[in-house]
C-alpha cells in the first residue's frame, strides 16, 4: 500500500514537474523577447491587410550602394503600388471587391544603426514628392539600414451587401548598408600639476557634419593653467581644420607652467565612430605641425619637466586615430614660466 | 481502491505525456528546420504586422458622434492615454516563420509613429519614437485625424555562423556589403533586414470647450468707437492666437486701454487633462470689473461640465454679487463697446473666430448700440437704489464644430459717473 502511495505521490510529482517545465519554457521564451511584454495579440492580422512590394533606389535610378558616407546626402525614391491612381485588386490570390483609395499614403524613413539598435527618422524641408525622401547618414556604423515604410488606407466591399469596409495596405522594405567614417577623432587633454592648477582643453566640431571636406573644429581652452586670474573662463580657437595640423596660435592661448612641475596628463574626447587606442598619443613635443617630435616619453601620464631638456618651442600634444584611419594632431603652445 | 490509484496513475501518465509531448515536437520541429538550412531560402523583404489599442475601455463605440462605422477607425477621446500594442513574427525567438533555417540576428528595432492628417489630406508626423517595445502609451491632444503606425525590423540570417559575427570595422572603409556573408563563415547564405509595417486610423474627438476672448472699451468724446471696435476685435485676433488663448499679460498697466474677460483651458499644467476632468480658467484684467473701477488682474480655477455619453464639455461661467467675476461696470453716460472672439484646440489654437455676444434684459430682450456704441444713460447700479431700473446681463456663447460650449453671463451695471473710477483712460 505504501509502495503504490509513493507511486502516486511521484506521478504526480511528475505531472507537477512536466507543468514547471513548460512553464519554465513560457517564461524563457518571455525572456527572449522582452519586447513582447504585455502585448497579447497575434502576429499575423485576422482581417484583410494587404502587404505589397516595395522598392528603394537612388534618384538615378540606380541601386543604394552597399557602403555610403557619413554627411553625405542621398535622395531615395519609394516605388510601390501605394502610389497608384488604384489600391491592388487581389491580396494573397484572393481578389478583393471593389478596393478604392479612401485617404493619401503615409511614409516613413528610417535610418538603423543596428551596432546601437537605433533609428533616426528621416525628414527634409526640401520640397519632394512625397516618394522621395533625402537621407544623411550622420553617424558612422559597420552594420547598418534605410527602411522604408508605407501605408494608406483603403475600402472595399463587405460581404453584406451595400456596406463597405477600411483596411490599410502596407508596404515596407530595408536596404542594408555601412556607413564610412570620414570624421577625425575630436581629442584633447587635462593637464594638472603639484598646487591643484588644472588646465583644459577639448575640441567640438563646428559646424557639425559638415560636408564637402575639410572638417572644421573648435579648440577650447580653460583652467587656471590658461588664465591664472580667471580659471573658468574658457578660451575659443575657431575654425581650425579638423585634421593632422591642427596648431593653437601662442598669441590666443597656452598652458603656463613652471619649471620645475610634474605634469599629470589624460586624454579627454572621442571619436564619432571607434578610436584606435593603440594609435593614441600625446605629451611634449618640439615645435607644432608635421610629425610631432616628441621630447618627453610618450603617453606618460606624469612628466616631470626638470627631467626633460626643454625645447625652444614646446608644445602639448595629441595625436588620436580612428579605426577607419582618420587622424587628429593637436599642438597646443607649453609656456614655462 | 486498487482501481482509484490506477486510474490516477494512468491519468497522471498521460498529463506527463500531453506537457511533454508539445515540447518534445517542437524540438523535432526545430531539428527538421536546421536540417533543411541545407538548401537556399529566399529572405522575404517583410511580412505581416498586427496593431490595435490594448486598453480599450475608453476607445469610443463605432459610430460615436456619427463618425462612419465603415471605415475601421478607433474612435477615441483626446488627452487619455491608450495602450497600443502590435505583433509580428520579426518579434518571435526564433525566425522559422520568417524563412526556414534562418535566424535572427539582431533584436528587432520597433519604432512608433504618430502622424496627422492636415487640411490638404496630407499625413504628417507628429511624434516619432524609436521605443523598441510592442506596446506603447498614445496619448494624443488634440483632436483630429490620425494614423498610428508601426514599424519594425530585424535583421534575419541565413548564413550558419551570421549570429553574434563581429563586423571587422566595416565604416573603417571596407568596401564589401554586409549584405554578403564572409568567406569561411559556416554556411553559406545572406543577412538581411526584413521590416513589417502596420497603421491604424484614429479619429480623434474634441473634448475641450473653447477659449473666450471677451473686451469692453470705454470711449469718450470724439472717438470713432466704430473704428476702435475693428481695431480692438483685430488686436485680440492676433493676440489670442500668439498667446494660445492664455492672457497677454498678468500685468494691470497693460489693461488701461480696454478689460477683458479670458475664459481659456489653463495653464500648461492645467491642459490637457483627461476629458472628465478637464477644468478652465477664468481671469479678468481691467477697471470695469468692480464698481470703484479700480485696475486689477485676478484669476481662478473653476470646474467644466461634461457630458456622460458623448464627453462633450460645457464651461459656464455666471458672474453675480456673490460670485468671484461679480460683473462688469460701465458709467453711465459713457459710451462703450466690447468684443468677444474664440480658438479652439481643433486647430491648435491656429485661427480665431467670433462667437454670439448681446447685451440682454433680465427677460432676455437684447440691448442693442446707440448709433456705433453702447451708451446708458440711467444708473442701475447699486441695485437696491434703482430697483425700478431694468437688469442688464452681458452673455456670451461660443461652440466649436465638435459641440463643446462656453458661455458667460454676468450682470452688467450701470454706474452713476460720480463713482470713482481710479483707472481708465477715459478718466
Amino acid at each position: 500500500m505504501k509502495f503504490k502511495r509513493s507511486l502516486l505521490l511521484a506521478a504526480i510529482i511528475a505531472v507537477l514537474s512536466g507543468s514547471t517545465a513548460v512553464s519554465a519554457q513560457e517564461t524563457t521564451a518571455s525572456t527572449e523577447t522582452p519586447w513582447l511584454e504585455g502585448v497579447t495579440i497575434g502576429p499575423k492580422p485576422t482581417e484583410l491587410s494587404p502587404v505589397v512590394p516595395m522598392k528603394i533606389y537612388l534618384e538615378n535610378g540606380e541601386a543604394i550602394p552597399a557602403t555610403l558616407t557619413e554627411d553625405i546626402p542621398i535622395t531615395l525614391i519609394a516605388d510601390t503600388v501605394l502610389f497608384d491612381e488604384n489600391p491592388p485588386t487581389h491580396a494573397n490570390g484572393v481578389e478583393i471587391p471593389n478596393p478604392q483609395w479612401s485617404r493619401k499614403p503615409a511614409i516613413s524613413w528610417f535610418f538603423i544603426d543596428w551596432e546601437k539598435n537605433k533609428n533616426t527618422a528621416a525628414s527634409t524641408t526640401v520640397d519632394l514628392a512625397v516618394n522621395q525622401m533625402i537621407v544623411t547618414p550622420l553617424n558612422p556604423t559597420g552594420k547598418g539600414a534605410i527602411s522604408c515604410h508605407a501605408g494608406r488606407k483603403m475600402r472595399y466591399d463587405s460581404t453584406e451587401p451595400g456596406k463597405t469596409r477600411g483596411t490599410f495596405v502596407n508596404s515596407s522594405v530595408a536596404r542594408d548598408v555601412q556607413v564610412l567614417d570620414i570624421t577625425p577623432p575630436l581629442c584633447g587633454l587635462e593637464i594638472s600639476v603639484q598646487d591643484g592648477k588644472s588646465g583644459i582643453f577639448w575640441v567640438k566640431e563646428n559646424p557639425p557634419d559638415k560636408y564637402p571636406l575639410p572638417k572644421l573644429a573648435d579648440v577650447h581652452l580653460s583652467g587656471a593653467l590658461v588664465v591664472e586670474s580667471e580659471p573658468d573662463k574658457v578660451i575659443t580657437v575657431s575654425a581650425l581644420e579638423l585634421g593632422q595640423s591642427m596648431v593653437v596660435p601662442a598669441e590666443q592661448a597656452a598652458i603656463t607652467v613652471a619649471a620645475d612641475a610634474i605634469l599629470s596628463i589624460k586624454v579627454n574626447g572621442e571619436d564619432n565612430y571607434k578610436l584606435d587606442n593603440g594609435k593614441l598619443k600625446y605629451g611634449i613635443c618640439n615645435g607644432a605641425g608635421g610629425e610631432p617630435v616628441p621630447v618627453s616619453e610618450v603617453n606618460m601620464p606624469e612628466i616631470k619637466l626638470a627631467d626633460l631638456k626643454i625645447p625652444e618651442s614646446p608644445y602639448l600634444y595629441i595625436d588620436a586615430s580612428d579605426v577607419s584611419g582618420n587622424r587628429q594632431v593637436l599642438y597646443v603652445p607649453l609656456k614655462i614660466k | 481502491m486498487k482501481l482509484g490509484y490506477k486510474f490516477w496513475l494512468i491519468v497522471a501518465a498521460f498529463m506527463v505525456c500531453g506537457t511533454v509531448g508539445p515540447v518534445m515536437a517542437q524540438g523535432t520541429e526545430a531539428a527538421a528546420d536546421a536540417t533543411a538550412g541545407t538548401e537556399a531560402v529566399e529572405i522575404p523583404e517583410s511580412t505581416d504586422m498586427t496593431l490595435g489599442a490594448k486598453d480599450d475601455k475608453y476607445v469610443m463605440p463605432e459610430g460615436f458622434r456619427g463618425k462612419n462605422t465603415e471605415e475601421g477607425d478607433l474612435q477615441w477621446l483626446e488627452d487619455v492615454g491608450y495602450l497600443m500594442q502590435e505583433n509580428s513574427d520579426l518579434y518571435n525567438v526564433d525566425a522559422a516563420a520568417i524563412a526556414e533555417a534562418s535566424k535572427f540576428t539582431s533584436e528587432p528595432n520597433i519604432n512608433w509613429e504618430v502622424k496627422k492628417e492636415d487640411s490638404e489630406g496630407n499625413l504628417v508626423t507628429e511624434t516619432s519614437d524609436n521605443t523598441n517595445k510592442a506596446t506603447n502609451d498614445s496619448n494624443i491632444t488634440d483632436p483630429g485625424y490620425y494614423q498610428v503606425h508601426n514599424g519594425g525590423a530585424r535583421q534575419v540570417s541565413t548564413a550558419g555562423g551570421a549570429e553574434g559575427e563581429e563586423t571587422p570595422d566595416a565604416a573603417g572603409g571596407a568596401e564589401t556589403s554586409t549584405t554578403e556573408t564572409a568567406e569561411g563563415a559556416e554556411g553559406e547564405g545572406e543577412t538581411k533586414t526584413v521590416t513589417a509595417q502596420q497603421r491604424i486610423g484614429i479619429e480623434v474627438h474634441d473634448c475641450t470647450s473653447p477659449d473666450v476672448w471677451v473686451a469692453f472699451q470705454e470711449g469718450a468724446g470724439s472717438i470713432d468707437m466704430a473704428k476702435s471696435e475693428e481695431e480692438l476685435k483685430a488686436n485680440m485676433v492676433s493676440k489670442i492666437i500668439e498667446n494660445l488663448g492664455k492672457p497677454f499679460s498678468t500685468d494691470v498697466k497693460d489693461y488701461e486701454e480696454a478689460s477683458y474677460v479670458f475664459l481659456e483651458e489653463g495653464r500648461d499644467e492645467e491642459r490637457n487633462s483627461i476629458p472628465w476632468e478637464k477644468t478652465a480658467r477664468l481671469s479678468i484684467a481691467g477697471t470695469l470689473f468692480n464698481e470703484r473701477g479700480a485696475p486689477k488682474f485676478e484669476t481662478g480655477k473653476l470646474g467644466s461640465k461634461i457630458d456622460q455619453a458623448d464627453y462633450r464639455n460645457h464651461v459656464n461661467v455666471v458672474g453675480g454679487e456673490d460670485k468671484s467675476l461679480k460683473g462688469v461696470y460701465v458709467r453711465r453716460n459713457v459710451p462703450f463697446i466690447f468684443a468677444a472672439i474664440s480658438t479652439d484646440n481643433g486647430n491648435k489654437r491656429a485661427t480665431a473666430g467670433e462667437v454670439t455676444a448681446k447685451i440682454e434684459t433680465a427677460d432676455g430682450e437684447e440691448v442693442m448700440k446707440d448709433g456705433a456704441s453702447y451708451m446708458f444713460r440711467v444708473p442701475n447700479y447699486p441695485r437696491e437704489q434703482y430697483q425700478d431700473q431694468p437688469e442688464y446681463f452681458f452673455t456670451t456663447v461660443a461652440n466649436d464644430k465638435d459641440g463643446n460650449v462656453t458661455t458667460i453671463r454676468m450682470p452688467l451695471y450701470v454706474v452713476d459717473t460720480s463713482a470713482a473710477f481710479e483707472g481708465g483712460k477715459n478718466q
